[in-house]
């Protein structure tokens, strides 16, 4: 597809659901709200996991710092939902730089179980402290309806994404890319390695933490667990693979369809919904490893031999 | 005549293991120095020494002047240092334009800032070393004369004005050693200087301007390629392998 | 002074059951190079496979073990067998994902079928105690430790001097020689997947009989399995014995003179901490 058609339908989808409020019913707008947030999340965490390739199983942190940052600000302090928005991406950005320069040096499964445990020092710490309410938390003021939540989640979801469009046009992005496919040969020919993760992991953590803070005000209610709720570090992982990972519209695609399949599922046969997830994703991880995205691309070449030279490459 | 490269008593211990004993020597601008010696005298980490993969134990490395050895390995890339690797490090999943792309957005003087502009460059070298048919393919599906080739143009995408390269030629065939001497000559009349890791002896010799050789991680010899090459320590540590 | 010499002793007898708890996950991640992120909920599986056999059958827990770990072995053979060894040649990634998929599929299938409700495992001694050096000690924090640390050194012996430990631990270093000698991979694989989820039942088993269990504490125990893990260092299996006792005297201390809601910012700190400065877990070799 041409860039300028690419650009006009991507315009047109998004004015189309910007609509929904008007039309939809609650329960749609509902799943809209989660799916855009979910679709946020995906997105920031294709930055520092799909084109830089390290990846981040402690997104949730800046999730939470948001989330945090708008419940005290607006709670403790009577400040208003930007100012706590503000607040939340800046503990977001200072944690991505202060943490994200030790453990950036390290690779692979190590960095990614180091996030994972960031993740739970950071629920642990919070639900000990006096100001965000420890293990109970925090009760925020009523929002003022679901559409407007919409449209700020649909807002924050274009923002990010444009931020990963630019990303993978600009020598940035190039540079970022040059890491993921092989770090040491990125630095010898010039990339600063560590500045350009740093600031990877810096972008990723303004957007989830913007994430955070609309979906703490949406529901008015926020705790350790929920806030920092570690599986949805996988859950945005998969969204993101799934989708397709070091693309632009992967994630999106990966995150709107989970969340429809999680949807239906429970809605048809609730209790084993999930487990039918669980099922789902180990399919897709076999069969599509590398997402939606490729298998577009190449099922008009191979047809279903894609799934088995998928399975005949990575089996014993 | 003026110093581009000095290196002065460079030292590097691994937990004890002496790899470069007080190793000091100089390149001239426009120079080919060539690097000989036998399998793990520490060429390749001399070389490491130098582009900043490593970091010295002791002594220092300057270049045009300025202390580098300090330096982390991307600010040298910037001043002008670049290098090739024996084990070849391509960016397996990009095409080989791209590969080449990166080394004209990220190196030093002359470098891109933009993507198109950038890859442009990169066709230009590709077309250098004889790679423009490859350009769409992805850098891991290449073969390993047209990988040392890929190797090359990404170094020299960067613009830089000292080339280490690091056995360019193993497993080439003759016809292809000449090819590569040729490019590498070519590079040296463009202004570069270059350093050069080889075990083929007759092609070593054909393009140094000078030789060095390293035995156990210390410099046993340096100094005119038919000179060094009659050196009796020089044949002694190599034993046999003189003939080619 | 009575109370630190209490705290631990407490610290230590947690510390083997916490070493057993990494012990599967060690094992499996240093031979099939897979991050198994659901084995807290083969963990939590052998602690309710003791569970039904202790309240369906009247077994005794500690007879029960060694049915779980039967029982959670053949499930991790299939599942290596049918599932893991479709994605052993993909990036790591992808194991660890897939994992995630059968931990989702795990929890969900256990809350469907026993129910959320909190169980413990009450055998009639349960509260006997008796006094050790001036601590007071439960008698089945004594035998479970017991028993931990035996599995713990029964593992290391197996991988040591036995023909199949000694093929594991060769298909580990070099698949290729391996092959050559007739080891058979998917075999092999499934077996040492088998022998990992095994000795989670054990912990499981274990956990039952100490502490409450539900559906949901797999990913919770995974998480800590991790910490016990590279805090100890990943090198040899061995080594878990260390980064459980280590981190089972530091959470026991950090609850007497910090607070018990600080054990987990303590741990996954350390976890941390170990990660940046010292990768190779406190045992390990610097790289």
């Amino acid at each position: 597809m041409k860039p300028a058609l690419k650009f006009a339908s991507a315009a047109l989808v998004v004015g189309v659901f910007a609509t929904v409020p008007l039309w939809g019913s609650a329960v749609l707008v509902q799943f809209g709200i989660n799916a855009l947030i979910l679709a946020t999340l995906a997105q920031s965490w294709n930055i520092i996991g799909g084109y830089t390739g390290y990846p981040s199983f402690g997104n949730s942190v800046f999730y939470g710092l948001g989330g945090y940052g708008v419940a005290i600000a607006m709670v403790q302090y009577h400040l208003s939902f930007a100012l706590g928005l503000i607040l939340g991406a800046t503990l977001a950005v200072l944690f991505a730089f202060l943490i994200g320069l030790p453990v950036l040096r390290l690779r692979g499964h190590y960095f990614a179980i180091a996030t994972l445990g960031l993740a739970e020092v950071m629920t642990a710490i919070v639900s000990n402290l006096e100001i965000a309410g420890r293990n109970i938390g925090l009760i925020l003021p009523l929002a003022k309806g679901d559409a407007l939540f919409f449209e700020l989640s649909l807002a924050l979801v274009v923002v990010t994404t444009l931020t990963v469009a630019w990303i993978s046009r600009s020598r940035f992005g190039f540079g970022l890319i040059a890491i993921r496919e092989n770090e040491e040969a990125a630095a010898v020919m010039g990339v600063n390695t560590t500045l350009y993760k740093v600031l990877a992991f810096a972008l990723c953590s303004v957007f989830s933490a913007v994430a955070g803070g609309i979906h703490a005000y949406w529901i008015t209610y926020l705790d350790p667990g929920s806030a920092f709720d570690v599986a949805l570090n996988v859950q945005m992982i998969i969204m993101a693979v799934f989708g397709g990972p070091g693309t632009i519209f992967g994630p999106i695609l990966g995150a709107f369809a989970l969340s429809a399949i999680s949807e239906i599922l429970a809605s048809k046969i609730t209790s084993l919904a999930s487990i039918f997830f669980g099922v789902v994703i180990v399919v897709a991880i076999v069969f599509m490893p590398r997402g939606f995205a490729d298998l577009i691309q190449n099922f008009r070449r191979l047809g279903w031999r894609y799934f088995q030279e998928n399975l005949k490459a990575h089996r014993v | 005549m003026d110093t581009i490269l000095e290196v002065r008593n460079l030292t590097k211990r691994f937990h004890g293991l002496q790899a470069i004993d007080r190793v000091t020597f100089t390149l001239e601008r426009n120079q080919i120095l060539g690097l000989i010696g036998p399998n793990g005298a520490g060429k390749t980490t001399l070389v490491s020494l130098v582009s900043g993969t490593l970091q010295p134990t002791e002594g220092s490395v300057l270049f045009e002047g300025k202390p580098i050895h300090r330096l982390a390995g991307f600010r040298r890339a910037l001043l002008g240092i670049a290098r090739t690797f024996q084990v070849m490090r391509p960016f397996p999943g990009l095409t080989v334009l791209d590969n080449v792309a990166v080394g004209a957005l990220f190196g030093a003087a002359g470098s891109a800032r933009q993507l198109a502009a950038a890859r442009e460059n990169a066709n230009r070298w590709l077309h250098f070393v004889g790679l423009d048919h490859r350009a769409r393919q992805r850098a891991d599906a290449l073969g390993g004369p047209d990988r040392k080739r890929l190797e090359l143009a990404k170094a020299l995408a960067m613009r830089p004005k000292l080339l280490l390269l690091d056995e360019v030629m193993a497993g080439l065939n003759p016809v292809e050693i000449e090819e590569v001497i040729t490019v590498i000559k070519k590079v040296r009349d463009q202004g570069i200087s270059i350093v050069v890791i080889e075990h083929v002896m007759k092609a070593i010799q054909s393009l140094s301007d000078r030789l060095l050789v390293l035995h156990h991680g210390e410099k046993i010899a340096e100094g005119k390629p038919e000179e060094v090459l009659r050196n009796d320590q020089v044949i002694a540590a190599y034993l046999g392998s003189k003939r080619r | 002074m009575q109370l630190l010499w209490q705290i631990l002793v407490n610290g230590i007898l947690l510390g083997g059951l916490y070493a057993l708890m990494a012990l599967g996950l060690v094992l499996v991640w240093g031979v099939l190079n897979i991050v198994n992120l659901a084995h807290g909920a083969l963990i939590m599986l052998g602690a309710y496979a003791c569970y039904y056999l202790f309240t369906g059958f009247g077994w005794d827990p500690f007879a029960a073990l060694p049915a779980a770990m039967a029982m959670l072995f053949c499930l991790g053979y299939l599942i290596q067998r049918c599932v893991l060894n479709l994605v052993i040649r993909a990036p790591m990634f992808n194991s660890l994902l897939v994992t995630f998929g059968l931990e989702v599929v795990i929890t969900y299938l256990a809350q469907f079928l026993f129910s959320a409700d909190f169980r413990t495992v009450n055998p009639s001694y349960a509260g006997a105690n008796f006094s050790f050096l001036g601590a007071t000690v439960p008698l089945v924090r004594v035998l479970a430790f017991g028993i931990a640390l035996a599995l713990t050194v029964a593992l290391w012996l197996f991988l040591e001097h036995t023909r199949i430990g000694r093929a594991i631990r060769a298909t580990a270093q070099n698949l290729v020689a391996a092959r050559l000698y007739g080891v058979n991979p998917r075999q092999l694989y499934a077996l040492t997947f088998g022998i990992g989820a095994a000795l989670a039942g054990a912990a499981g088993a274990l956990y039952g009989v100490v502490s409450q269990i539900n559906p949901y504490i797999g990913a919770g125990l995974t998480a800590k399995s991790f910490a016990i893990a590279i805090i100890g260092g990943l090198e040899k299996s061995i080594y878990v014995l260390v980064g459980g006792l280590f981190l089972g005297v530091v959470e026991a201390l950090t609850a007497l003179y910090i607070g018990p809601t600080y054990t987990d910012v303590v741990s996954f700190g350390i976890l941390v901490l170990v990660l940046i400065v010292r990768p190779s877990g406190l045992l390990g070799r610097t790289a």
